[in-house]
């Protein structure tokens, strides 16, 4: 199989005299809508959410200035739904630069017009992680859980214990914390715990 | 000679500004003494002045007491020496929360020597009213540059400009009630209030007849009203509304973005000057964050300003052709415009909206390949606006409709304050590019470039400037990229510092776009006031519009080159309460019946 042109290379053969065949009668204009145009492949269309690489991490939503992009968690269903509207996007290429994993896909697409509004919506919906210790679900995804896995290294996992927390609930996070400050008995306790404290050794002495 | 100290003495307002070390109001001699006329100033109204300091490099601003406030205007705009400063707008705002005071604060552009941009500065002078009193005197009387942003500031936060010669409704649209202020912080920017409409419209003066044009402008096919009072023929008086694309951006803007979110919403502002509006803003949000943006960054800027510049000077000389009735000239003059867009589609990803720039640098870099497309394009625009110019200018139907039309006086050009081409029509040296230091955020000085300058004041001459112009500019973007740097396109901006204030500025092809942003808490921007150039031209028109015919009309209009939605910028268009009423076809007919006769 002949390999697939590079990005660089592509851009480099485009050549629009040749895909719209502009004739010296008409140096510039052409049938269109009655013929397909080809927009250059630097065109800035709509973006697509390829949903297997999403992680549904929403740092395209922070990034949207029009409210394209929304997500909603539904905690009940334990999932959490990125939505993407076409008829609000402005189509400026914020959410394809800051997505971490090229989930969000330029497009050279233009045309959208429809006479069925829900065309323009692009729904992903992802699984939320759930805690391993009372079930609840979290607020993030169980692909986010794997991106951090593959991304951080092996030091800052052990270093921070985080194989044990990553799949906790924030109040789960904290009960563990004061467990394992209270185990510890030359620890330097915070004024909050003193109290604790003060009442176990009661406790122990009765 | 009054010192530091006296100063401090009769300052009563908490300012934010000195806390974190930015205020200089320590060393105000030496900051007088860094530009020609502030110490002028400053002798002159020294018992009024409150505070003077340094907002960033070449802009200052005076705390003055309002009763003051026409005088101290005036004292710059017709300063003897520098003869070209002018009132370029004004802001509103309410700082209630931030001090119990609304302010309201008139921008000069001071030109101490026209083009140098190390020598000019921006003055801003700044008026606190009381929270219960938010009037001042109006400067409008004196000065017609200030008429529409002093009803401005009166529909959209409540001011009072007292004396006001023409204190009608501007802004707001007629069904909207009265005593609501959109601008104000403590209204939501979702509400959209309604009432009975009701409009005010000038009386006919007597013996003259009213021929409305508009709503709909004949040949730029946009939404302006223009009332003409005509006596056979001619233009006697002229009555103008507009505003009817006024869409709320500012007050988006100031809601519930981030810094970097307004830059694209900037950008839609308009869709003839858009990066110009996108290049202004990130410029004044970059010289609050007091950062230098890379070198290739400010190449590449410009280079695509002057791209947007050579487009639509060849746009608007074929929009000027069809209405003067020489269609032939419009369809070539878009003809010879098209390769362009082409290339910035190419360069950017976009025709229009081309969404390169970032609060710091741009997204895009140039390909080292595409230079020579560049050039290419350059040299076949250069070739075809000669040739069309050498049978434009000797057709009659052309010649004949634009000579001696619509003449504006330098006099009067002046005090509207007219700006772009317009003004260099009417023998203004003015060009933002140079005037003031755009050298943060492009690289105008490093390059080599004239600045045409007509003094005949008609629609030729500005058809003539606008047209060197353009050859100018394939100049400049052979020269940028010759020289282009090599290096970063983008620098990290960090956080942004709290309560600042500062102008972003540069030339669109139609006059200066001023873009003033003043930073809130967690990098949200408090108040961000978009001015467009047909702000300042559009109030001009009626005095180019009398004593000509009524068929110049449109021509004379459209030499400004206006373009109502950036003027416009701030409509409520509301989605949830949906208010607007769609009339069914039935309810439309009756209503025909009814008001026959009566529209
Ligand atoms: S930024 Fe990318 S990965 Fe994250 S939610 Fe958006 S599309 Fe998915
Ligand atoms: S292209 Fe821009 S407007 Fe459209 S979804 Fe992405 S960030 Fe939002």
């Amino acid at each position: 199989m002949a390999e697939a042109p590079s990005h660089s290379e592509k851009l480099k053969s485009w050549d629009r005299m040749k895909v719209e065949g502009f004739s010296k009668k008409a140096p510039v204009t052409t049938p269109y809508p009655f013929t397909d145009i080809e927009k250059p492949p630097e065109f800035r269309g709509i973006p697509h959410i390829n949903p297997e690489k999403c992680i549904g991490c929403g740092a395209c939503v922070q990034a949207c200035p029009p409210d394209a992009l929304i997500m909603e968690w539904d905690k009940e269903h334990g999932v959490k739904r990125l939505t993407y509207n076409a008829a609000r996007c402005i189509r400026c290429a914020r959410c394809i630069e800051v997505c971490p994993t090229g989930a969000m896909e330029p497009t050279t697409r233009f045309e959208i017009a429809t006479d069925n509004k829900e065309d323009l919506v692009e729904v992903v919906e992802h699984k939320l992680a759930y805690c391993e210790e009372c079930g609840e679900y979290l607020d993030f995804t169980e692909r986010q859980i794997e991106y951090v896995r593959n991304i951080l290294p092996k030091e800052i996992f052990d270093a921070y214990a985080l194989e044990d927390r990553i799949k906790l609930t924030q109040e789960e996070k904290m009960r563990r914390t004061v467990v394992k400050l209270r185990e510890l008995e030359s620890n330097v306790y915070p004024a909050f715990m003193l109290v604790e404290k003060g009442k176990e050794k009661k406790g122990g002495e009765e | 000679m009054v010192g530091t100290k006296d100063l401090e003495a009769h300052f009563e307002f908490e300012c934010k500004a000195c806390e974190d070390g930015r205020c200089s109001k320590a060393d105000v001699e030496s900051i007088l003494a860094e530009r020609k006329g502030l110490k002028d100033f400053y002798e002159a109204f020294k018992e009024h002045i409150r505070e003077c300091k340094r907002m960033t490099y070449g802009q200052y601003m005076f705390v003055i007491d309002r009763e003051v406030l026409p005088e101290a205007v005036l004292w710059w705009h017709n300063h003897p020496k520098f003869k070209e400063t002018h009132m370029s707008t004004a802001v509103g705002t309410d700082e209630r929360p931030l001090n119990g005071h609304f302010a309201y604060m008139p921008f000069l552009n001071v030109q101490v020597e026209p083009f140098k941009m190390d020598e000019n500065y921006w003055v801003f002078l700044k008026v606190y009213t009381p929270a219960d009193d938010p009037s001042f005197p109006s400067v409008a009387a004196k000065l017609p540059a200030a008429l529409w942003i002093e009803r401005e500031v009166k529909d959209l936060l409540g001011f009072k400009p007292v004396g006001h010669p023409d204190p009608r409704r501007l802004i707001l649209p007629e069904d909207f009630p009265d005593g609501v202020y959109p601008l104000r912080k403590d209204m939501d920017y979702r509400h959209s209030p309604i009432t009975e409409p009701r409009t005010e419209y000038r009386e006919t003066p007597e013996g003259t007849t009213l021929v409305p044009m508009g709503p709909v402008h004949a040949g730029v096919e946009e939404p302006a009203h223009f009332r003409l009072f005509v006596k056979g023929e001619k233009i006697v008086d002229v009555d103008y509304r507009g505003f009817y694309s006024h869409r709320g951006i500012e007050k988006t803007g100031e809601g519930r973005l981030t810094y970097n979110q307004v830059l694209f919403l900037a950008e839609r502002i308009c869709g003839i000057c858009g990066y110009q509006h996108s290049v202004s803003y990130a410029m004044a949000v970059e010289r609050l964050a007091d950062v230098e943006i890379p070198d290739r960054a400010r190449y590449i800027r410009t280079l695509l300003l002057e791209l947007e510049r050579i487009h639509n000077h060849l746009l608007w000389v074929g929009i000027a052709a069809h209405l003067v009735g020489y269609d032939t000239g419009f369809m070539h003059a878009w003809r010879i415009r098209e390769p362009v867009m082409w290339l910035v589609e190419r360069l950017t990803g976009n025709r229009k909206q081309y969404g390169m720039n970032i609060v710091g640098g741009v997204r895009r870099d140039l390909l080292d390949y595409r230079k020579e497309e560049v050039l290419k394009v350059v040299k076949e625009i250069r070739e075809g606006t000669k040739k069309f110019l050498d049978i434009a200018l000797n057709t009659n139907t052309f010649i004949k409709r634009a000579e001696g039309v619509g003449i504006l006086p330098y006099k009067v050009a002046k005090a509207y304050s007219v700006l772009g081409p317009t003004a260099r029509a009417s023998g203004r040296k003015i060009d933002a590019r140079l005037d003031q230091a755009t050298k943060t955020a492009m690289a105008y000085h490093e390059v080599d470039f004239k600045v045409p300058v007509y003094k005949e004041g008609d629609v030729l001459a500005r058809v003539l400037v606008r047209m060197d112009e353009l050859f100018e500019s394939l100049w400049i973007v052979e020269q940028l990229i010759d020289q282009m740097p090599d290096g970063d396109i983008f620098t990290p901006i960090g956080n942004l510092p709290e309560y600042q204030e500062a102008l972003g500025f540069t030339e669109a092809h139609r006059g200066e776009v001023v873009h003033y942003v003043m930073t809130g808490e967690k990098n949200k921007v408090y108040r961000w006031k978009v001015r467009a150039p047909t702000y300042n031209n559009l109030p001009a028109v009626p005095e180019m519009l009398k004593g000509y015919h009524v068929a110049d009309a449109p021509i004379i209009i459209a030499s400004i080159d206006p373009c109502y939605s950036c003027t416009e910028r701030v409509q409520f268009v509301d989605v949830e309460t949906g208010k607007v009423k769609v009339l069914t076809e039935a309810e439309f007919n009756e209503l025909s019946i009814k008001y026959k006769g009566v529209f």
